[in-house]
């Protein structure tokens, strides 16, 4: 993979995290393509071959939906949210990019301690439609078996 | 504040009755020892687990009947056991896992083996090494199998219980529950379709009571709302049985118009639809009216047919602050294809990411930290008024007044 490529996917991942971790949910959509899949699936699942997510989008109406549910329908407390991304690794597969690379997702309850939230990993597959990279599959499988508290915003 | 440790010492129950519910029992750890002792290790039937989580003989899970680990087993013979999850010999957790298969257990730290029906095989160094040392003569294996707990399964959910005089899970559960049980576990093979496993900083009573809190749906979950899927003015009905510990609810889908129930609810916006409708695109696919029929079955199980989304929900107590929430999805083996993708597609509302399920986690938590402000003041429970009778629409507490009547009973409050 070329070094232009790996600074082009270094920005791109760093940029979804910080539209969610900004709450510029309106914005997450416009990394996909339309249709595509995005899953947030315990390790547990995902070893054992069970389909069950624990979000799945499958389109940009889904998309859409979800970022309008968190943000104007869903009641939940105050937090703030911090991703953390790294070892993003990528190879070139015909027109597509597969990705793989590791988050952690730390969330602040008001007057608690940070916590990780989840933990684990992106499997991605990008395509480039009009110059720009979008994901047209984002599978989080995160390591933690059971989740403290709520996914409110996706990961 | 902390509650005082003697709850009957300091706590006396509010004199309206079971149209009150003191805070001091979701707080007090006097009152969760209690619980432990006469709930969930007394003569009740806990939810362990789906009969297609261990299809075959060998295969095993690992659950929790209260506070207690335990392994749900599939012997040779194909009858499905249960164990204290613990060695017989010095008490080392057995099984790590959340499922797995083989023909024995074996303890890693002194290769103490059981066979799937719990009994000791062997041990090494039983007669000792060159003469030196060893058991006793007298030491016997059979007297040192696994802890066996009792076991029912009835059409592919299996239930446990620690206690000898628990009576028969079907006398448990009494005629009308059971009717709404055998709807869902009808005798068609599951297929299991996933996890979801969540912790809450609640105490469990709420998850119960999340459940049986009618009212709330149609204003806690905006989205609910929003997109025509449950309104207050829906047909619906609650039912208990004697106890009144367990309940089911049962609604039909309403009509998606603005009627004087939704004008009430302040965050109601009109005219939303969903970008994409595949979300909730459900279809009929049990007899009768009934699009949503939810159970609570006392003390750990929530049984839910919420449209094409069926699911159960463990409760596990980790005292009076706490529990986990572990959620088994599952769909029909002999089911189309397609019928499983909006089994998947709808779990979206389900679950600590949920669209609706969310707004309960998190509330259960706003819930318990608002209580702590003032363990000595009680909750309301007059919707609906103060009665205990079945009810055919949803404005009303009426299970949670029964719940409450049930368990003082059992608590002895
Ligand atoms: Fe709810």
């Amino acid at each position: 993979m070329s070094g232009d490529l790996q600074r082009e996917l270094e920005d791109l991942f760093a940029h979804y995290a910080e539209v969610i971790d900004d709450g510029d949910l309106e914005r997450w959509p416009e990394f996909f393509t339309d249709p595509s899949l995005y899953r947030i699936v315990s390790k547990e699942n995902w070893d054992k071959k069970l389909p069950m997510s624990l979000m799945r989008c499958e389109s940009m109406g889904m998309l859409k939906d979800r970022a309008f549910a968190s943000q104007k329908l869903n009641v939940y407390g105050p937090r703030a949210w911090r991703h953390f991304v790294s070892q993003i690794r990528a190879r070139v597969e015909g027109d597509r990019i597969v990705a793989r690379s590791n988050f952690v997702l730390y969330e602040t309850l008001i007057e608690h301690q940070p916590q990780v939230l989840c933990l684990g990993r992106y499997l991605d597959v990008l395509v480039r439609q009009e110059g720009k990279l979008l994901f047209a599959e984002r599978i989080c499988v995160y390591d933690n078996a059971i989740i403290p508290g709520s996914i409110v915003l996706p990961v | 504040m902390t509650a005082p440790a003697d709850p009957l010492g300091g706590f006396v129950w509010p004199a309206e009755g079971d149209s009150r519910a003191p805070y001091w029992i979701y707080l007090d750890q006097g009152i969760y020892r209690r619980e432990i002792e006469r709930i969930f290790e007394g003569p009740t039937w806990s939810y362990a687990g789906l009969e297609c989580e261990l299809p075959n003989p060998g295969d095993w899970k690992r659950s929790t009947i209260g506070e207690k680990s335990v392994l749900i087993v599939r012997g040779k013979d194909g009858v499905v056991r249960g164990f204290l999850n613990k060695c017989a010999h010095r008490g080392v957790k057995l099984c790590e896992e959340h499922t797995g298969s083989g023909e024995e257990f074996m303890c890693p730290y002194h290769q103490w083996v059981y066979d799937l029906e719990g009994k000791l095989m062997g041990l090494p160094f039983r007669r000792g090494v060159k003469g030196k040392g060893g058991m006793p003569d007298d030491f016997d294996l059979s007297e040192h199998g696994l802890t066996p707990i009792r076991v029912h399964v009835r059409t592919g959910a299996i239930f446990a219980t620690l206690h000898a005089d628990t009576p028969d899970f079907e006398s448990y559960l009494g005629e009308t529950i059971l009717g709404f049980y055998d709807r869902i576990f009808s005798g068609r093979k599951l297929k299991l379709l996933g996890y979801q496993r969540q912790r809450l900083a609640a105490n469990w009573k709420l998850m119960l009571e999340n459940i049986k809190d009618t009212c709330h749906a149609s204003l806690l979950h905006v989205f609910f709302v929003t997109f025509g899927l449950f309104r207050v003015d829906n047909p619906s009905k609650v039912r208990m049985d004697e106890t009144g510990l367990h309940t089911g609810l049962v609604s039909e889908r309403g009509q998606q118009e603005l009627t004087d129930g939704t004008r009430q609810m302040a965050s109601f916006q009109q005219h939303l639809a969903l970008q994409d409708p595949r979300l909730l695109d459900t279809v009929r696919e049990f007899p009768g009216d009934a699009t949503v029929i939810m159970h609570t079955i006392w003390p750990n199980l929530i049984l839910q047919q919420q449209s094409n989304t069926l699911a159960t929900r463990q409760i596990v107590p980790r005292g009076p602050g706490e529990f986990d929430l572990h959620w088994t999805f599952f769909g029909y083996e002999d089911e189309p294809e397609e019928l499983t993708q909006r089994r998947l597609r709808q779990a979206n509302l389900m679950g600590p990411a949920g669209l609706v399920s969310m707004d309960d986690g998190e509330i259960m938590i706003r819930a318990q930290e608002g209580m702590a402000v003032d363990a000595r003041s009680a909750g309301v429970i007059e919707m609906g008024g103060r009665d205990y009778d079945n009810a055919d629409h949803m404005v009303t507490d009426v299970a949670l007044r029964a719940f409450y009547r049930g368990y003082r009973k059992v608590m002895g409050l």
